[in-house]
């Protein structure tokens, strides 16, 4: 245990100079945990923290990969739903957090939370990197299936305590092209105010079609919701006239036998948000 | 210490190793250094946090190196068609390497299809690597060593290119500090670390001590068989006859995950049995043709050692804010 002092810092505070001088004499001693394969985490120390006040503990960044191919000639002018391009980015997230899982699993994790997500979607492929940290509870056994989560180690506990588990990465993607006019609509349109109904029609159906994958791919899971969805959309810088809508999140379940209800503390900070002089405020 | 790309498996004191750490520091620097007044890179938050934790800053220090990359040795990007693990080449035991085929029965189409692929470790750029930044660690902990510090805090580093040229300079700076009435380090060598300030208190108070920072690179090479080459140009077609599907670029997808999985196994042969605090992955492609890349991932990161149990922490309670 730690070393208390009520000398500073308030009654059962840390003796932070006398814990500081412990720390740097035990250099020459061995390790205080028992031999064992080593530890590897891109947690944050708080992060670490967190998940020790949950009986979890961090074992090894993991990581997935995968690059799917684009059939050619998909990103010429067409109408509708680009789904080849489509089916090759959920394709690619599917695959890389395979990787991923089996990853956690070799390191006998029950799950990676902290899940960066990058992807790339060029003319003739998708690229998908997925890093994490394979987590599990202290001393808890192998487990056949893991979790892939990109919530932080602090909202996995916060989940946690709410008696809710994360159980995959859920993920939609949707690729459109922009539909043309006609000649003769561009033309009387040029000096309107009006709406693009095909656009329009266009750019809603692609989200609802992005946003619909990735719902139908957590049911898929067994799972009763997504938290911390995310969407992303924009026009693909090699093919200006297609567009591109993804989203994901965190499929989620609960776990306990109802919603544990946290009942959070309200704090009235005493602390003045204004920290610049204003001229103005002279005036 | 531990220069990245060495291995260290004992609980012992860290040794100093690289070059640069038989006393090559600049007279400049000698000068600053015992110049009567202390240099900091630390903010003032931090610097508040640390004379609370009984640190005091001596000095800044830091390492530099300057790698000159050899681009035509082996595994040059010019050297289509060889592979430096043919004719009893260097590559060394252990290394990672796996080959593909060409899948269509053996038919040449022509000069140009790729019968072979290959993806590789190149263990010759990861060691110049980690020759390049251990140097400067070393030079670094040289200059703290001047000043009788007792660790580094508040490391940073930066690699960079310089000019137009295969030139990379490694450049590695902290925060010296002395334990106050604390005792100098096993072996005098100073501990060092990324974290400084709040953060490092926490790791304190968590339990954990930090031994050195620790990173690594890891380089694979990907010479692309025609499988790979067709599905990254979206010429399938071409040779596979008809449309090509949506398909796994199976050869890409295993190098990504290697090279990762290689910086994590260096850096855990950097680790023995402590643990890395932090890890910090920074991946890097380069595409030299259609398939042809040279995938490097840096791993960096602070080892720690636990010096006592974990004190319990109190469930954390859930606030919301008014303002």
């Amino acid at each position: 245990m730690s070393e208390r002092s009520h000398s500073g810092g308030g009654p059962g505070a840390t003796d932070l100079r006398a814990e500081m001088r412990r720390a740097a004499d035990s250099l020459g001693s061995p390790s205080h945990d028992p031999p064992s394969r080593a530890v590897t985490s891109d947690l944050s120390v708080d992060e670490g923290l967190l998940l020790h006040s949950i009986g979890w503990e961090a074992i090894d960044v993991v990581f997935g990969s995968s690059l799917v191919s684009i059939p050619p000639m998909v990103w010429t002018w067409g109408s509708g739903e680009i789904t080849a391009a489509s089916e090759a980015h959920n394709q690619a997230v599917r695959s890389a957090a395979k990787h991923l899982g089996e990853q956690c699993s070799n390191a006998r994790g029950h799950g990676v939370v902290g899940v960066r997500v990058e992807v790339e979607v060029k003319r003739h492929h998708v690229d998908v990197e997925l890093t994490g940290t394979a987590v599990r509870p202290v001393g808890g056994k192998d487990r056949s299936s893991v979790f892939v989560s990109d919530l932080s180690a602090r909202d996995f506990t916060l989940l946690h305590n709410a008696g809710w588990g994360p159980i995959g990465l859920a993920f939609g993607a949707s690729f459109v092209y922009a539909p043309r006019r006609s000649m003769g609509t561009t033309m009387r349109q040029s000096s309107q105010n009006v709406e693009l109904t095909n656009f329009t029609e266009a750019m809603y159906a692609a989200r609802e079609a992005g946003m619909e994958h990735m719902q139908r791919s957590a049911l898929d899971m067994g799972a009763q919701g997504i938290v911390a969805v995310r969407v992303s959309e924009g026009p693909m810088w090699f093919a200006n006239h297609a567009i591109g809508f993804t989203a994901w999140g965190t499929a989620v379940r609960l776990e306990a036998e109802s919603h544990q209800y946290l009942r959070p503390e309200v704090v009235l900070p005493l602390d003045d948000a204004i920290v610049e002089f204003e001229v103005q405020s002279l005036r | 210490m531990d220069a990245p790309g060495r291995s260290e498996q004992d609980d012992g004191p860290p040794e100093p190793v690289g070059a640069g750490s038989d006393g090559d520091l600049p007279e400049a620097a000698g000068r600053r250094l015992g110049g009567g007044s202390f240099s900091s890179g630390l903010t003032v938050p931090d610097f508040a946090a640390c004379l609370q934790m009984g640190l005091r800053p001596v000095g800044l220090v830091q390492g530099f190196c300057v790698m000159q990359w050899g681009w035509y040795g082996s595994g040059s990007p010019y050297m289509r068609g060889m592979t430096p693990y043919a004719f009893g080449g260097d590559a060394p035991r252990g290394a990672y390497s796996e080959s593909y085929s060409c899948p269509h029965g053996g038919y040449v189409y022509s000069n140009e299809h790729r019968i072979w692929g290959q993806n590789y470790q190149q263990p010759w750029v990861e060691s110049a690597w980690a020759q390049g930044f251990g140097s400067a660690y070393s030079r670094m902990v040289e200059e703290a060593g001047e000043v009788g510090a007792h660790g580094i805090i508040g490391v940073v580093d930066t690699t960079r290119h310089l000019a137009d040229m295969n030139v990379t300079e490694f450049h590695i700076l902290g925060t010296a500090v002395v334990v106050e009435e604390g005792a100098a380090p096993p072996g005098g060598t100073p501990w060092t670390t990324y974290l400084a300030g709040q953060r490092l208190a926490k790791l304190i108070e968590a339990g954990y001590m930090p031994v050195s920072v620790v990173a690594a690179l890891s380089s694979v090479r990907v010479w692309a068989y025609c499988v790979t080459e067709m599905l990254m140009e979206g010429t399938m077609s071409r040779f596979g006859g008809g449309y090509m599907p949506v398909s796994e670029v199976e050869q890409l997808s295993r190098a990504h995950i290697a090279a990762r999985s290689l910086a994590r196994e260096h850096i855990r042969s950097q680790l023995g049995n402590d643990t890395l605090q932090g890890a910090l992955i920074v991946a890097n492609t380069q595409s030299l043709a259609q398939g042809d890349e040279v995938i490097e991932c840096a791993m960096r990161g602070t080892r720690v050692r636990r010096f006592k149990d974990f004190d319990p922490l109190p469930a954390p309670r859930p606030t919301v804010r008014l303002s």
